[in-house]
């Protein structure tokens, strides 16, 4: 994928000039820094941009040569905010909207990758945020596209937790092998999924290389407080010590217990997610309780997440926690930040994600 | 009797090919409406709406100049052996100009609401522009075409002043329902001008009932 994009919007310009592998690519930055608008531009659906995009040896735009691929003819699984599901039309109907003109459909292995089955003649009204995000990746994916644009797929604020997206994205990724390119804020998601990172800043390329390098610690100070999970996700690699169990090793000086399965091999890498809801807060250490994980750490901040609920942010480490609490109990630990905390974390609450 | 249900055949004919020929021009003139924005969008849109405001007298007169034979359309039509005026075409023509307003402003707003996001996704997954339109835009919008059509038809259906005008009062050739309630009105008549009054109600009913219907069922469809 190469890029050599001009646009002018309302208070800047978006400027990307880069070459990326594309197999999965994160794009994060600030709300308004570019990041929808340059999925627009790779989509065909911002008229005005000037410059040259490539993705997999085919030229989509060339402006010095006078190349616009209409969005028709360009192959890209666009995948908005939103969903943006055909309201007319039911679930099956939305998946195959685009089969037609697709020269090979993966409609069926889109429809059993998302789990969609049961939900084929049901109408978009009808369906869950999340439900509505895997039907719009599906509708996307059954083209057969060359590149899948997401746009926060994972950020619809009526998906609950428990239906997030982020296990079929990496079904997609491993499974189906097409490449994407994924706008995201948040930085856990990001890690898992992409290999690859471009960080923009006021319509500029603040950062872009592996996902490593780019996703540092030091890249937080980019990303708006939004930013933040929901939902911590924890990427390392899988030990076994001696005497049982299994257990993450996040980084150095941070291990996790998590469920044991007997499929997994020491020195795997491996995914996991911590619901924020599931963590238990102390102001002292814990001790002779049954969770397994027990973390010392230092308040960042605590904000107002829902009514009657905050979100507390823990850094351990280099790690950025979020742990749920109702308001009353945060009155009632009376802490403040820069405190030390203790986060207990059941090894049950851990759900692998891969 | 038999005179009464020529009359109504004749009117209820007249509304609905006036409606007709006026579908697929409104429903274009509605959609650049909806998702034109620019410089003198007011003034078409004002230009537009005038038929609905102008004394209807006065809108016919502008059509009897324009097409009689010695008027501008009226030498080109005249050059094609077409005559117009005072002919059941001219109830047509007059009763379609005065429903067209009505047309274009239900079916704009029925395009209004259809998210040109959604066009922009159909187009990604492989849809011109034509295509979005019949696929999307168009069954999102339909109710508000329906309800513009069936208003404008009601409209039709009781014209009388652009009519008159352009198409005179000539019974068993232009002479509609309402033209004929005038006429009955003039000769005397009041008791078969009442009873035609009636008739007229009654299709009057039919057509707004429907459109009731049609309005109804769009506030009862669930919306993604």
């Amino acid at each position: 994928m190469a890029l050599s994009i001009r646009l002018p919007l309302a208070r800047f310009t978006l400027e990307v000039e880069t070459r990326l592998e594309g197999a999965s690519v994160a794009v994060m930055g600030r709300s308004g820094s570019g990041k929808t608008s340059l999925l627009e531009v790779l989509a065909g659906l911002r008229r005005g941009a000037r410059g040259r995009v490539e993705v997999g040896g085919r030229v989509l735009l060339d402006s010095d040569a006078g190349v616009d691929v209409p969005p028709e003819a360009r192959r890209m699984g666009y995948v908005p905010q939103d969903a943006l599901l055909f309201p007319h039309l039911t679930v099956e109907q939305n998946v195959r909207y685009g089969v037609r003109g697709a020269k090979h459909s993966r409609a069926d292995e889109a429809v059993s990758l998302l789990e969609l089955s049961p939900l084929l003649r049901r109408y978009p009204a009808t369906l869950s945020g999340g439900e509505k995000q895997r039907v719009a990746l599906a509708r996307a994916l059954a083209t057969d596209p060359a590149l899948l644009l997401l746009d926060e797929p994972l950020a619809a604020l009526d998906v609950a937790l428990k239906e997030r997206v982020l296990p079929y994205l990496l079904r997609v990724r491993d499974e189906a092998k097409v490449p994407m390119l994924y706008v995201t804020h948040q930085l856990g998601e990001a890690r898992v999924l992409a290999r690859e990172a471009l960080l923009l800043d006021e319509g500029r390329v603040r950062a872009v290389g592996p996902a490593a390098e780019v996703l540092g610690p030091a890249v937080r100070g980019l990303l708006a407080a939004e930013g933040e999970a929901e939902e911590n996700i924890l990427e390392g690699v899988l030990e076994r010590p001696e005497g049982g169990g299994l257990r993450l090793r996040v980084a150095e000086g941070l291990s996790l217990w998590v469920p044991d399965a007997p499929e997994l091999a020491a020195g795997a890498r491996a995914a996991y997610s911590v619901p924020s809801e599931d963590i238990l807060l102390s102001t002292g250490p814990l001790t002779g309780v049954s969770a397994r994980n027990v973390l010392a750490g230092t308040l960042a901040r605590v904000e107002p997440a829902a009514a009657g609920e905050d979100a507390a942010y823990v850094d351990v480490g280099d790690v950025r926690w979020v742990v749920r609490l109702t308001t009353a109990s945060v009155r009632e630990l009376g802490v403040a930040p820069g405190a030390r905390v203790y986060l207990a974390v059941k090894s049950a609450a851990c759900r692998r994600l891969r | 009797m038999e005179g009464t249900a020529g009359l109504v055949f004749f009117t209820v004919a007249v509304a609905t090919v006036a409606t007709l020929l006026i579908l697929a021009p409104g429903v274009a003139v509605a959609y650049a409406l909806a998702r034109w924005d620019g410089p003198g969008k007011g003034v078409v849109e004002t230009v537009l709406a005038l038929p609905m405001v102008l004394p209807p007298t006065a809108v016919g007169l502008v059509l009897l100049e324009l097409l009689a034979a010695n008027g501008p359309l009226g030498r080109v039509l005249d050059a094609w052996g077409v005559e117009v005026v005072f002919t059941p075409k001219a109830v047509v023509l007059a009763s379609a100009v005065m429903a067209f307003p009505l047309l274009v402003r239900s079916a704009r707003s029925g395009f209004e609401e259809v998210d040109p996001r959604l066009v922009a996704v159909a187009r990604t997954l492989g849809d011109s522009r034509a295509r979005a339109f019949f696929r999307v835009t168009l069954p999102l919008a339909w109710r508000g075409v329906l309800v513009g059509a069936l208003l404008a038809f009601s409209r039709a259906l009781g014209e009388f002043g652009a009519t008159v005008l352009v198409a005179g009062n000539i019974p068993g050739r232009t002479q509609t329902l309402s033209l004929a309630i005038f006429h009955r009105t003039q000769l005397g008549e009041d008791a078969e001008a009442l009873r035609l009054a009636g008739v007229a109600a009654l299709l009057a009913f039919v057509a707004v009932y429907a459109t009731e219907v049609v309005t109804r069922r769009r506030g009862r469809r669930v919306r993604a």
